[in-house]
């Protein structure tokens, strides 16, 4: 029975040691190998939106090319057919858009392992939008008086800033979301008449548009590079104890008067 | 990094409820009625003097008053839009006169809330001169924002 034993227990630490030797063995990379991808995503939640609400429908696809591990081109567009319906007008305004910029991943390599991302957008975005005011009323002492607006086209110019997550789900196929913040640059419609709703853009209520988007995208690595890995910044220990005024480091003394 | 897919599901799902109903129309607090802003002034001395009462009218439409008050300074005159031209009946303290107005009408955006309005670009008006001594035009564009249009002296 102790030979039982201390032949359990010398393997239980053979085993551990070997563990340990193996966490111990092995070297921390200095560098990652990291696809660079093509992807094409498409944007769900609105078609989703669109079933519990007919009146706005939203169509927005993407494809975004790696430069590095880093930094990805990217280019979008879709198509937004917008009705609102106000007490006293009804509104509609549809055309197609067309987005352009840059994705930044903040993730380290080895952390994102080309899988993850992490990261901002810079877009400039380009709206070419139809909208009409099909039909609207005012009232006043005078009665009421119905009209309508013509439809007229115009393009709209904005910049989009987006952050977000994106996430690898199984082989090559990711899922993500973007939360988005627009500014309108130039709407090239008249004040008087202007649209309610900007394709691509959003509300023209306020100066800034928000939204979300929730990606599904499919890549393909068309690249691979090594990536060097920086090292941890080794923080050094403070020596907390040390009051003010008690410490012996007089190193910098003499020092102090030189950066003026 | 299985925390990192499984953690970006739920922000999205309440995001996504968040824009839901952020969509929905909201309440207009804005002025909807383009009116003719007047004031009323006192002839002799110049100087602005709200009428002990006042009465306002559309001309022919006599059962179906505007304003019936007293010392009310402005007066709001709303314009027909669907026509050029409209003419009113102000009854100040008791005498009749007939103001009448010509002007262009255009489309107005005030936002997405309150929807469109009409504003005017007025001529000087024609008057009848029983009370009203001189009515003048200090701005011709009228619109939803608070500005005097005219003076009426009396």
């Amino acid at each position: 029975m102790r030979k039982i034993s201390v032949y359990i227990i010398s393997l239980l630490l053979a085993s551990t040691i070997s563990a340990y030797g193996q966490e111990e063995a092995q070297p921390v990379p200095d560098s990652v190998d990291v696809d660079l991808r093509i992807r094409a995503g498409l944007e769900v939640a609105g078609p989703v939106i669109y079933f519990t609400d007919r009146n706005s429908m939203n169509l927005e696809g993407f494809a975004a090319l790696d430069i590095n591990e880093k930094i990805s081109a990217y280019a979008g567009g879709g198509y937004s057919d917008f009705l609102y319906s106000q007490y006293n007008y009804e509104f509609t305004t549809k055309g197609p858009f067309f987005k352009a910029g840059a994705d930044f991943n903040f993730l380290r390599p080895e952390m994102a392992e080309g899988k993850y991302w992490a990261g901002a957008g810079v877009r400039y975005g380009l709206s070419l939008f139809t909208f009409e005011t099909t039909s609207f009323s005012h009232d006043n002492y005078w009665g009421r008086v119905s009209s309508a607006l013509p439809a007229k086209t115009n393009w709209a110019h904005y910049l989009e800033v987006a952050g977000g997550f994106r996430a690898e789900l199984f082989n090559n196929f990711s899922i993500g979301w973007l939360i988005s913040v627009r500014k309108m640059i130039y709407t090239g419609a008249d004040k008087a008449y202007r649209p309610v709703y900007y394709p691509g853009y959003g509300s023209s209520t306020g100066t800034l548009s928000f939204g979300i988007s929730y990606y599904l995208s499919w890549s393909i690595p068309y690249k691979k590079i090594r990536v060097q890995i920086k090292p941890e910044p080794v923080e050094e220990e403070e020596d907390e104890e040390a009051e003010p005024g008690t410490s012996t480091d007089f190193s910098n003394i003499g020092r102090q008067g030189l950066g003026r | 990094m299985r925390n990192f897919t499984q953690r970006i599901f739920a922000p999205a799902v309440l995001l996504l409820t968040l824009i839901q109903g952020s969509c929905t129309p909201g309440s207009c607090f804005e002025e909807t009625n383009a009116f003719v802003k007047a004031t009323f002034y006192n002839y002799a001395t110049s100087v602005k003097a709200s009428p002990d009462s006042l009465s306002m009218w559309g001309c022919g439409r006599d059962t179906s008053l505007i304003y019936k008050k007293s010392r009310i300074n402005p007066a709001l005159i709303p314009l027909d839009a669907s026509t050029g031209q409209c003419c009113l009946v102000l009854r100040i303290n008791g005498v009749n006169d007939t103001v009448s107005f010509t002007y262009t009408t255009t489309v107005h955006m005030i936002s997405k809330e309150c929807g469109y309005t009409f504003y005017h670009t007025i001529d000087d008006p024609v008057f009848t001169k029983n009370t009203i001594d001189t009515i003048t035009v200090t701005k011709t564009s009228i619109t939803t924002f608070s500005e005097e249009n005219i003076r009426i002296y009396y």
